[in-house]
């Protein structure tokens, strides 16, 4: 019953602090995208540990060896065999007996007794290893191309929960762009698919204009603002067309329009404004966009945001897409992640709202020096071969694509505390020996951890489709209680 | 979870059980109570007390328990609500009526119609309690999935029928004997196949075709022909319901009706007939065009249709809507933009009787803004984008040319569809699919996206479920997917069942192959004869699909709905046949099927308010046409008309001037990384010779993204911080023979890394008639470091240039404006525009799969859009400065004028006292754009009415 009593106190809490306008956003939403008909029946909800999500998704492809799962260093020298190395950083303890990380993420090791590690994380095989491919599994749980437009998880979440504070969109998408280089397939999972545009992401490609999305137009003042909307709210009154709208019409512009008013003139806005904090805490946050976009995810998970991403951002070749330099690049981007990480998870949980809020870390799929793919599996090559050995630093670090291992790490929510779940190979390749964990998992895990069940699906023309391929996908159980250790 | 406890689960999960007690007892208390009734049967009494007392008892501890089963199993939702409240509430009607009736025993003066009316009542909530636990346990459709009228359920009241007939017969014709196999493969379908099929094998039995029902099971040979007795499954379906195995298993046992016609099947010999079993309803293929009704009130071939139609359902004609919102109608449905307000006045006063059918005429004729319209909704259907998933790895192909010149000659449907089912280069994207690099899906292939596509876009029928598996929606089954698909395929394909091989190779076929053989040895010959199949004249499917989809288009809700389920009821066949039979008798030509529409009064009738969503889907009928929401297209085009063009840039120009122009920015690089460029100035350099000949006139464009100053030998040109406004310049003065030089100072705006470019030309034209031409490209040198003042002349040293990087054009649309020549053109219109965030707020789908129906419903994210979006909002800016350049500050001209250009009247003075109140005496540039665009987001602006 603790529980409970946790989300209830929360949720009175909430109620409180919203502002009469918002209650009456809340109690009347926009009818649900019709052509559905949900399957999912009154009895399936279950008891919730998480209320909201954070997904710090680390884009193109970080390896587990170089990161959260380091295997033996091999300090770089020239002519280092490419085969001898699997970690080009040493390892470090954290705040969890026995379990170590690679130099560079000592922050984030002295958060993790709040949280978890899964270290047996097994991408998917698609026949070629790509980062668009393998992020559009990771975030809709099904293969490239399908016949009808899966929905992005956060989709999923906000349609079956919709928004846990009424004036602040129920799916963030915060730091990627879709500028050049696979855009469209960026863009192909950024979506809410069948559910309905409705439920697809809110954008804020650069959190620190984050507030500009929620604000009325730039050069606008709020009383020129309120004037608008009260003129073409007048105008409207007097439409002779309102007459011959249906309900349905009538009331889904209507509605969206006041919706989106209250949104822009309410006090929540105030959630995307960064400058509000304190210059000390925003310059720990501050390693980059990534950063801020973690400070912005605090401020919305504090003020009930339901699901936010937080990524570094894919671009081919850039960020954790070491295809060269791969030692030197990874330095940078533990750098970016590094504080920010462990300061939102700590900030969360001085606030209380680590209880409640299920923080999740992970990537597409990992890398290695030598292996493309996994061992028996042939694909295509993707990354250019390694030479065999190491003459240059450009040379040292893992620049191929692999996908039989991998880190996940997950904070909150109900997640135990200190646990450390599966394992990879300590020799090369470091495949995943103990309890690996498929993307399936991981969906149901977050779906579990939030109420939904695993079984939620909707007929898509005719046909069943669920959250996970079949509503095969089960959670992993094991994942979520009290804490390991005293 | 903690907080549960084993004891009270397990009584918890005892309730499904424990109620049945209370349910037994106090219903046959209360019918032994009716016996008694009068003073009879005395003896009953003490045996009804017992009753009365366990059952309340029982009903006591069922509550209870079912309360536990709540709490600890964490069941929620109303019904749980519902039924938890009746049923404790039957608990305690129970102990009262069991504590009346003692009380009354003891006072020996039994109250017997308070304890009667009681008991009464009692079991009257026990019903409704028990319904609801009904339902929880066994799904609220248990008992209405077998009513008559749904699709899916299968009546019996044909066995029964055929039964008697055929008992009645001596010996079987061969017709009868058809009939007979279809029944009972009929039977099989709704009741075996579930588990029985070629999807689930349970027991190794299939019972979907000949071979796997004459070989049988695990249990044995299922039919054994001339002996029921011997035959599996005749043994198994007359076991009594409580044997274990009986069949079926799951769901209602077979009647008796049903039992006697399998055994009599098997008794005749298991005649197998070589017909398919039709187990779902479906259309028929032929069209035949009926014979219009001898109304004589009406004239157009439809209204004498829906007149018969309004007739049968007590519907009456509404008197035609008035000139203005005709012609406001007819343009956004032909042209897609705005009639002008001097056309309207033209059209409003014109007398001639026949203007709305000249109209419809005229603007049929306007082949360029029909064209311009009419292809986004082809877009859609067709999936054709000009971005998206596939393009980067070349496996997707853009039909656009082929589509847009189709429709601009407005080609004959049967030569359009012949041409994409049999295509050349320009038209081979369509049946082409999307590869996506890797494995994929084998239901994904890009010969079974063909299927798929071909199926929902133009024959109206899903084949997207029996790629996968025999289809649990209609009677397409795997093989005919597969067949299908095989048409389009280089090699014969296997078969997979949910993504599994199956060793079965596909066997060349049509859908429906009455239609024609599409055989061929050679990809080409079978493409052929499926372009033949597809246009053959039985194939009423495509004539009807694409007719009810331009009836939906124009109308707002299909004679069919969805418009991609054919075999749906139309609510009028005769209608729907009629207008596609006509169609036909057209030549198959597209603009006559929209004017014989757009000519009905059926299509010039007000607007109906179907209050509810609902009201259009189940039992609705048709009362006239439906508001229908503007598209995103028109939207935009229709501020492009009137306020100021919301796009420059298109993804298509039919009319483009190739020019070998590159985008082109600095190279930056991080490690060895091209990386995106990063804000701040670059600057540009070209070196180029001209010939001794004379000068006679030299011009520049220049686009840069996001600012520049250009300079020609020394000079400043002039600058631009807008990429969507080509800089035009005459440069004749400015250049020489011998060396020249141009120098750009390129700005990259933003605080973050984003793609930056130039976009040059130069055209220079000699006395002699003889030209010059040069454009960006990487033979252009820059750098990142500030150089000192001399950069933009000759001698200046450049060694530490690098070459420039071209970033693709493909990043960029491209400018109707960046062109030498002389053009009309003010705006681009939105559906020659890649997808763009504001038209995909507007409801703008991402074509990655066919979408015959865009979402209709007005969204906060779209409302955000209008709201706050940058871009919306900065049009708006530019807008109300152009307006107040050319119309004054006069209040009444401007609300005036805005008014008839967007929603085609003059304001009301309640408005027009609105607006000039908010306007004020001396309007700027800020009020002006609240009001346009408060008028913008009004209901009569945004529906088309």
């Amino acid at each position: 019953m603790k529980d409970k009593n946790i989300k209830m106190r929360s949720r009175r809490d909430f109620i409180k602090k919203m502002t009469a306008a918002s209650i009456a956003a809340s109690t009347t939403t926009i009818p649900v995208a019709s052509f559905l008909s949900s399957c999912s029946t009154e009895v399936q909800k279950m008891a919730a540990s998480a209320d909201s999500v954070i997904l710090l998704w680390m884009a193109g492809g970080m390896a587990h060896t170089e990161t959260f799962d380091p295997k033996k260093y091999a300090p770089f020298e020239k002519g280092l065999e490419t085969n001898s190395v699997l970690s080009t950083f040493p390892k470090h303890p954290t705040a969890v007996d026995g379990l170590e990380f690679s130099e560079g993420l000592q922050s984030i090791g002295n958060v993790m007794d709040k949280g978890a590690i899964i270290r047996s994380y097994k991408a998917a095989d698609l026949g070629f290893i790509l980062h668009t491919r393998h992020q559009f599994h990771w975030h809709t749980c099904y293969e490239p191309p399908q016949s009808v437009q899966a929905p992005h998880i956060g989709a999923w979440i906000a349609k079956e929960l919709g928004p846990a504070n009424p004036v602040i969109p129920p799916f963030i998408s915060i730091g990627q762009r879709f500028t050049m280089g696979e855009a469209e397939e960026l863009k192909a999972f950024h979506t809410a698919g069948f559910l309905g545009s409705e439920y697809g992401p809110f954008l804020i490609p650069d959190p620190s204009e984050g507030l500009d999305s929620v604000r009325p137009p730039k050069g606008m003042s709020l009383k020129r603002f309120e004037a608008r909307y009260k003129l073409y709210k007048e105008l409207a009154n007097k439409s002779e067309v309102m007459e011959q709208a249906s309900d349905y019409q009538r009331e889904s512009l209507m509605r969206s329009m006041e919706q989106s008013y209250r949104l822009l003139n309410s006090p929540e806005a105030k959630v995307f404004d960064l400058s509000l904090e304190p210059k000390e805490k925003y310059d720990t946050y501050n390693t980059g966009r990534f950063g801020l976009g973690c400070l912005l995810a605090k401020r919305l998970a504090q003020n009930g945001g339901r699901f936010i991403s937080v990524s570094t951002e894919y671009e081919p070749f850039l960020g954790w897409d070491t295809h060269a330099n791969g030692h030197t690049r990874v330095k940078q981007m533990k750098k970016l992640i590094d504080r920010p990480v462990a300061q939102l998870i700590k900030d969360l949980d001085e606030s209380g709202h680590l209880d409640r809020t299920l923080v999740i870390l992970a990537s597409e799929f990992s890398r290695d020096a030598i292996m493309e793919g996994r061992p028996g599996e042939e694909v295509r090559d993707q990354a250019r071969r390694q030479p065999d050995k190491i003459e240059h630093i450009r040379h040292y670090g893992m620049h191929r694509h692999f996908t039989d291992g991998g880190s996940i790490l997950l904070w909150g929510g109900g997640v135990k505390k200190g646990l450390v779940y599966g394992k990879t190979a300590d020799e090369r390749p470091c495949v995943s020996i103990e309890k690996p964990v498929v993307i399936d998992q991981v969906h149901q895990s977050i779906y579990h951890a939030l109420g939904i069940d695993s079984q939620t699906h909707y007929n898509v023309e005719s046909r069943p489709f669920y959250t996970t391929p079949d509503g095969k996908g089960k959670p992993i159980l094991d994942l979520f209680g009290k804490e390991m250790k005293a | 979870m903690e907080n549960t406890n084993w004891v009270l689960q397990f009584l918890g999960r005892l309730h499904p059980l424990f109620v049945h007690f209370p349910i037994g007892l106090l219903v046959v208390a209360l019918l032994l109570e009716f016996l008694t009734i009068g003073g009879k049967r005395k003896g009953l009494r003490e045996g009804i007390n017992w009753m009365v007392y366990i059952g309340a008892g029982f009903a006591i501890f069922s509550a209870l328990f079912g309360w536990f089963l709540k709490t600890q199993d964490d069941y929620s939702g109303d019904l749980v609500d519902n039924h938890q409240y009746t049923g404790i509430a039957t608990a305690v009607l129970g102990l009262v009526t069991a504590i009346i009736l003692k009380n009354s025993i003891k006072k020996a003066k039994l109250n017997l119609k308070a304890y009667r009316f009681m008991l009464f009542a009692t079991v009257v909530l026990l019903t409704i309690a028990g319904h609801l636990g009904a339902n929880l346990t066994h799904g609220e459709d248990y008992l209405t999935a077998i009513l008559p009228g749904n699709k899916e359920v299968y009546s019996n009241k044909e066995s029964g029928a055929l039964l008697s007939e055929l008992k009645g017969a001596s010996e079987l014709s061969e017709l009868q004997k058809d009939k007979l196999s279809l029944e009972v493969r009929g039977l099989f379908a709704h009741k075996c196949y579930q588990c029985h099929s070629e999807n689930k094998q349970k027991g190794e039995l299939i019972l979907e075709h000949k071979e796997g029902v004459f070989k049988g099971g695990k249990s044995g040979l299922a039919v054994v022909a001339g002996k029921p007795e011997e035959s599996e499954i005749y043994k198994r379906i007359i076991l009594p319901a409580d044997n274990k195995k009986v069949m079926p298993t799951k769901g209602k046992l077979l009647t008796a009706d049903e039992i006697a016609l399998v055994k009599l099947w098997i008794t005749e010999g298991a005649h197998w007939s070589d017909q398919a079993v039709k187990v779902f309803p479906e259309a028929p293929l032929k069209l035949v065009k009926p014979e219009l009704p001898k109304v004589t009130e009406q004239t157009h071939p439809i209204d004498k249709i829906v007149s018969t139609y309004f007739d049968k359902n007590n519907v009456a004609w509404q008197s035609l809507v008035e000139d203005r919102k005709f012609i406001k109608r007819a343009y956004l449905d032909i042209v897609g933009l705005l009639p002008s307000p001097e056309a309207i006045t033209t059209f409003v006063n014109d007398s001639n009787p026949k203007k709305r059918e000249l109209l419809i005429d005229e603007l049929l004729n306007d082949s360029e803004n029909y064209t311009q319209h009419w292809l986004s909704f082809w877009n859609d259907l067709l999936r054709n984008d000009y971005s998206g998933t596939g393009f980067i790895t070349k496996g997707r192909f853009q039909i656009t040319n082929w589509l847009y010149n189709s429709l601009k000659n407005n080609k004959s449907y049967d030569q359009m569809i012949s041409q994409l089912m049999n295509p050349d280069k320009s038209s081979e994207g369509f049946i082409k699919g999307i590869k996506w690099r890797g494995v994929v899906n084998s239901s994904q292939s890009t010969e079974m996206q063909a299927a798929q596509n071909i199926g929902q876009s133009l024959m109206g029928v899903n084949v997207k479920c029996a790629s996968c598996h025999n289809s649990f929606v209609s009677n397409l089954t795997l093989d005919q997917a597969y067949g299908f698909a095989s048409i389009f395929a280089d090699e014969p394909l296997e078969l997979n069942r949910c993504d599994k091989p199956i060793g079965k190779i596909a066997k060349v076929n049509f859908l429906y192959p009455e239609l024609g053989s599409v055989e061929g040895k050679t990809l080409k010959e079978r493409l052929l004869k499926l372009s033949e199949v597809m246009i053959n004249k039985e194939n009423g499917r495509l004539y009807r699909t694409i007719t009810n989809r331009v009836w939906e288009r124009l109308i707002g809700r299909g004679i069919i709905e969805p418009v991609d389920e054919m075999d749906n009821t139309p609510w009028n066949a005769e209608l729907l046949d009629w207008i596609a039979a006509d169609f036909i008798d057209s030549g198959t030509d597209l603009k006559h099927l929209i004017k014989r529409i757009m000519t009905s009064k059926a299509y010039q009738m007000p607007t109906v308010n179907y209050k509810k969503q609902e009201d259009l889907k189940k039992d609705y009928v048709f009362k006239g046409p439906v508001l229908r929401r503007l598209s995103a297209e028109q939207f935009s085009d229709a501020i492009s008309q009137v306020v100021a063009p919301v796009y420059q840039a298109v993804a298509f120009n039919p009319n483009e001037e190739k020019m070998p122009a590159q985008r082109i920015w600095h190279h930056e690089k991080d490690l060895t990384n091209t990386v995106l460029p990063l804000p701040g100035k670059r600057y540009f350099r070209k070196v180029f010779q001209l010939s001794k000949k004379t000068i006679k006139n030299a011009s520049v464009l220049i686009s840069v993204d996001d600012a520049y100053t250009l300079f020609i030998n020394g000079k400043r040109v002039g600058e631009g911080n807008d990429w969507t406004k080509v800089g035009k310049y005459d440069v004749t003065h400015l250049l020489h023979k011998g060396d020249n030089i141009i120098a750009v100072e390129g700005n990259n705006i933003g605080k973050i890394d984003n793609p930056a470019s130039i976009l040059f030309a130069m055209k220079v034209v000699f006395t002699d008639g003889k030209s010059f031409k040069l454009y960006s490209n990487e033979t252009w040198k820059s750098t990142d470091r500030t150089p000192n003042k001399n950069w933009i002349n000759l001698n200046f040293d450049t060694k530490k240039w690098k070459k420039v990087k071209n970033y693709g054009n493909s990043n960029w649309a491209k400018l109707l404006d960046f062109t030498f020549k002389e053009h009309e053109k003010t705006f681009a219109r939105a559906s020659l525009v890649k997808q763009h965030s504001f038209l995909k707020a507007l409801g703008r789908p991402n074509r990655e799969i066919v979408v015959s129906k865009r979402e209709e419903q007005a969204t906060l994210l779209q409302a955000l859009e209008l709201t706050n979006g940058a871009y919306f909002n900065g049009v708006l800016e530019k807008g109300a400065e152009k307006w107040l350049e050319k119309y004054g500050t006069d209040s009444g001209v401007i609300v005036d004028t805005l008014y008839q250009k967007l929603l085609g009247r003059h304001p009301s003075s309640d408005e027009q006292k609105i607006l000039i109140a908010s306007l004020g005496n001396q309007p700027n540039a800020e009020q002006l754009q609240d009001v346009i665009w408060s008028v913008l987001i009004s209901p009569e602006f945004q529906f088309i009415n």
